[in-house]
């Protein structure tokens, strides 16, 4: 960074303001006994965007705090953001090159695919059974370790689909099987205190799911050869590609987006799976009865559904989502029994950015959540600090979230 | 006899064996290490079970608060030294005939460039282990305070959310900050006692274990002592209230923030010393002690010792952590080799997960209440009550 300086004071501005916002906003509202549910969200965005210039007409006015007190004021937080960057590094590739901006975005939005889905099954489960599968990351890992034993170890030449359909088999079993023994328990009352029993009770699965994986397999990292190999392509024309050019490595739109095809195939999967959860959830008779479910157990047990029954269907039905999704990004990154804990922060973060027990949040926040981690990777300076923050840049967002917006995008008010 | 007292007696017979074992078992330096190590655990087992066993808050951060502890005394040990001459150059603190020099952060070492401006023979200390040490309490208390605060509207799930995501968020700063705190590669610390020390006419060099065992040991019971006197004064009550029904606790006038923010407090500081003693008597620190593992570990030895309870899960984590340790050695049944490095965290997940589906209560807290008496009541209730049924069938 050639002006370090810029880019830290617009972040001193974004965070002292916002905090300033955050703290003292409610508290005005509630003094002129007007709503203070969003004041602290809107106050924090608010104070990030426009600083005391901004905050003081908001307290003095204290208009009716819509939607668009949070909307416009985090486009500018972005602009602001965003040009203090450019401002502080302008010759770093995310502000010089657009092809390379192009690709990020894409390819971020290609994983964010993935990581949607993935996240999907979290928030399944949690809309349904009320709990967070704190062992979500080892389904994901259990898929992928599926796959590679399925396809490269057992049955070589095994098509890699049949592979991620035994993938889903397993991770749907085990989540189905672990449900009966151990989620069952909560809701005949044979546990005291439920919701710190099932925390702690996945979460013990996670471990347990790792180290026994990690015991069976050993901790080389196994890798999974592209499962397609896409013909080449060129449009228009073979010696002018400027539309679409595809080779069996990578996918390349406008002689500027480049996606690599693993993740393209994986992302194609992911959304293929989507649509036909979507069906699943919406037309067929056992998808409305786990929404009926969701809404009000008491009165869908009323209309007939069994909601022990559906609990069971949606935890495996969550797990193996996660178990899909671990499926498809096998053949991306190089699989170790540790592969899970990332995925599963990642699925957090998403969970709470989206709205817990959101479906269309969920796929949102995954968006999001790839959108933000391929800007973090691609555009901090000095790499390797970067690669070790990425970690932190998704548990700083469920932080905010969790402070500001409890209830995330499209949450139901708590 | 008075069961009581009898019980007391026994609790005095196993203080005394502790305090004497290392007579025993001097010429084992690695139970010596075990046990250390063990009391360790029990220490963070046991503020964890104050925390998520009576106060209900079910944090996945307390290692992060360990780890802040521990880093706190390693900086501390790492950038502060003690001078008979002013260097000159370093911001520093003039102390009688002593100088407090603060080594800068980044760049140059400024004491490297002191040591043209300062006389020959000017003697460079670094400070003993105790001030690092009570800062990292401090730090930890400060940390536990801003966490206890921020979490204050948020419950169950969405709590164990955020403090894994702040464990996180602390374990790859530490990971990241190369510069201050050695990354991956680990900060060095000095050993409790660098230069050894005199105890009764013995002396006990720095790699002796006997020392940093006395040292645990103490640091150990008396964290014990203040936990349990909390947890039977009117502290404990309130929190276990705030546990059961926050509602209805603060309708009969229990003050809720500011016993959530206590608790916080006190284990986060508990955990920062059992931190910066465990890294000082180790001699590194390594970003590895936030992996998951470490926190999954010390939340199994609570629960399987009992999460409600503060003896079971320190006997808990002690009984584990040397079941850990004897676990080590691999075997091999025909063909296959069983590595039971791996194993052994295999059964104690499996183990984990049986105790909280068939044993609420944990292995170790049912035994301790056999021999307290302490069910005597719900016992008379239940036989009363059985009287009275029968009573009403002998009438029907």
């Amino acid at each position: 960074m050639e002006h370090a300086s810029y880019f830290f004071l617009a972040l001193l501005w974004i965070v002292g303001w916002g905090t300033v916002g955050a703290v003292v906003t409610p508290r005005i509202y509630g003094r002129k006994d007007l709503d203070v549910s969003q004041a602290s969200l809107a106050g924090a965005a608010t104070g990030a965007a426009g600083g005391p210039f901004a905050l003081l007409p908001l307290w003095y006015l204290t208009p009716e705090l819509t939607w668009k007190w949070v909307a416009i004021p985090s486009i500018v937080i972005v602009i602001i953001f965003a040009g203090s960057f450019a401002a502080a590094d302008p010759n770093n590739l995310c502000v010089t090159n657009s092809g390379f901006v192009a690709t990020q975005l894409v390819n971020g939005l290609v994983i964010g695919t993935i990581y949607g889905l993935m996240a999907l099954g979290l928030t399944l489960i949690f809309s349904i059974l009320g709990v967070v599968s704190f062992a979500h990351g080892e389904f994901y890992m259990l898929g992928g370790m599926a796959v590679f034993y399925l396809t490269d170890v057992w049955f070589p030449g095994l098509h890699p689909l049949v592979g991620v359909l035994g993938a889903a088999v397993l991770t749907f079993v085990i989540g189905v099987i672990f449900e009966r023994l151990f989620l069952r328990a909560m809701n005949t009352g044979q546990v005291e205190r439920p919701g710190e029993y099932a925390i702690l009770v996945t979460f013990g699965l996670g471990f347990f799911l790792q180290y026994l994986t990690l015991a069976l397999v050993g901790a080389n990292p196994k890798k999974v050869p592209r499962f397609f190999e896409y013909p080449t392509i060129s449009l228009p024309s073979a010696d002018n590609p400027t539309l679409l050019k595809v080779t069996a490595g990578t996918i390349k739109m406008f002689n500027l987006i480049s996606i690599p095809s693993p993740r393209f195939t994986a992302a194609l999967i992911a959304l293929i799976l989507l649509v036909l959860l979507m069906w699943f959830l919406y037309y067929t008779w056992i998808g409305k009865a786990l929404r009926a479910v969701s809404q009000d157990r008491q009165a869908a047990a009323v209309t007939g559904i069994n909601p022990d029954t559906m609990n069971t269907l949606a935890f495996g039905l969550g797990t193996m989502l996660a178990g899909l999704s671990g499926a498809s990004l096998v053949q991306v990154f190089s699989w170790v029994p540790w592969v899970g804990i990332p995925a599963s922060a990642r699925s957090f973060v998403i969970i709470v950015l989206g709205g817990m027990g959101s479906l269309p949040g969920a796929f949102i926040g995954g968006l999001i959540v790839g959108l933000v981690e391929a800007a973090g990777a691609g555009c901090v300076p000095d790499p390797q600090r970067a690669a070790s923050y990425i970690p932190a840049y998704g548990m700083l967002i469920l932080t905010l979230v969790l402070l500001l917006k409890p209830t995330g995008l499209f949450g139901r008010e708590l | 006899m008075n069961r009581t007292k009898w019980l007391w007696g026994l609790a005095a017979a196993v203080g005394l064996l502790l305090i004497a074992a290392p007579a025993l078992l001097e010429s084992y330096p690695y139970i010596m290490h075990i046990a250390i190590v063990a009391f360790f655990y029990a220490i963070l087992a046991s503020s964890w079970s104050l925390l998520a066993g009576y106060a209900g808050q079910f944090s996945f951060g307390h290692m992060a608060f360990m780890a802040i502890g521990a880093y706190t005394a390693g900086i501390f040990g790492k950038y502060v030294r003690l001078t008979t001459a002013p260097t000159g150059v370093c911001s520093e603190i003039p102390m009688g005939n002593h100088w407090l020099v603060l080594v800068n952060f980044f760049g140059d070492n400024c004491l490297e460039l002191g040591k043209a401006n300062m006389p020959v023979g000017t003697l460079i200390y670094r400070l003993p282990a105790l001030p690092g040490i009570i800062l990292g309490i401090i730090m930890g208390g400060i940390f536990g305070l801003l966490v206890g605060v921020l979490v204050l509207r948020l419950r169950r799930t969405y709590l164990a959310l955020f403090t894994i995501g702040f464990s996180e968020i602390v374990r790859v700063t530490f990971n990241a900050e190369i510069d201050i705190t050695n990354g991956p590669n680990g900060l060095e610390l000095a050993p409790l006692f660098p230069n050894g020390v005199h105890l009764f006419g013995f002396y006990f060099n720095s790699a002796n274990k006997i020392p940093p065992y006395y040292v645990m040991l103490m640091l150990f019971l008396v964290s014990m002592a203040v936990m349990y006197w909390l947890s039977i004064s009117r502290f404990g009550l309130f929190i276990r209230s705030i546990r059961e029904d926050e509602e209805a606790a603060a309708a009969l006038g229990v003050h809720i923030v500011r016993y959530k923010v206590l608790v916080f407090v006190v284990t986060s500081m508990i955990a920062a010393a059992a931190g910066a003693v465990e890294a000082h008597y180790i001699g590194v620190i390594t970003p590895n002690i936030l992996l998951i593992l470490q926190m999954s570990l010390v939340i199994s030895m609570a629960v399987i010792g009992g999460l409600e309870s503060l003896v079971g899960a320190a006997i808990g984590a002690i009984i584990i952590e040397f079941a850990l340790e004897f676990l080590r050695t691999s075997f091999t049944i025909g063909p296959i080799v069983v590595d039971m490095t791996t194993w052994r965290l295999v059964f104690f997940g499996l183990l984990l997960m049986l105790t909280l589906r068939f044993w609420t209560n944990g292995l170790i807290y049912p035994i301790i209440q056999r021999l307290t008496r302490s069910g005597v009541a719900e016992e008379t209730v239940a036989m009363r009550q059985a009287a009275v049924e029968g009573a009403v069938e002998g009438q029907g």
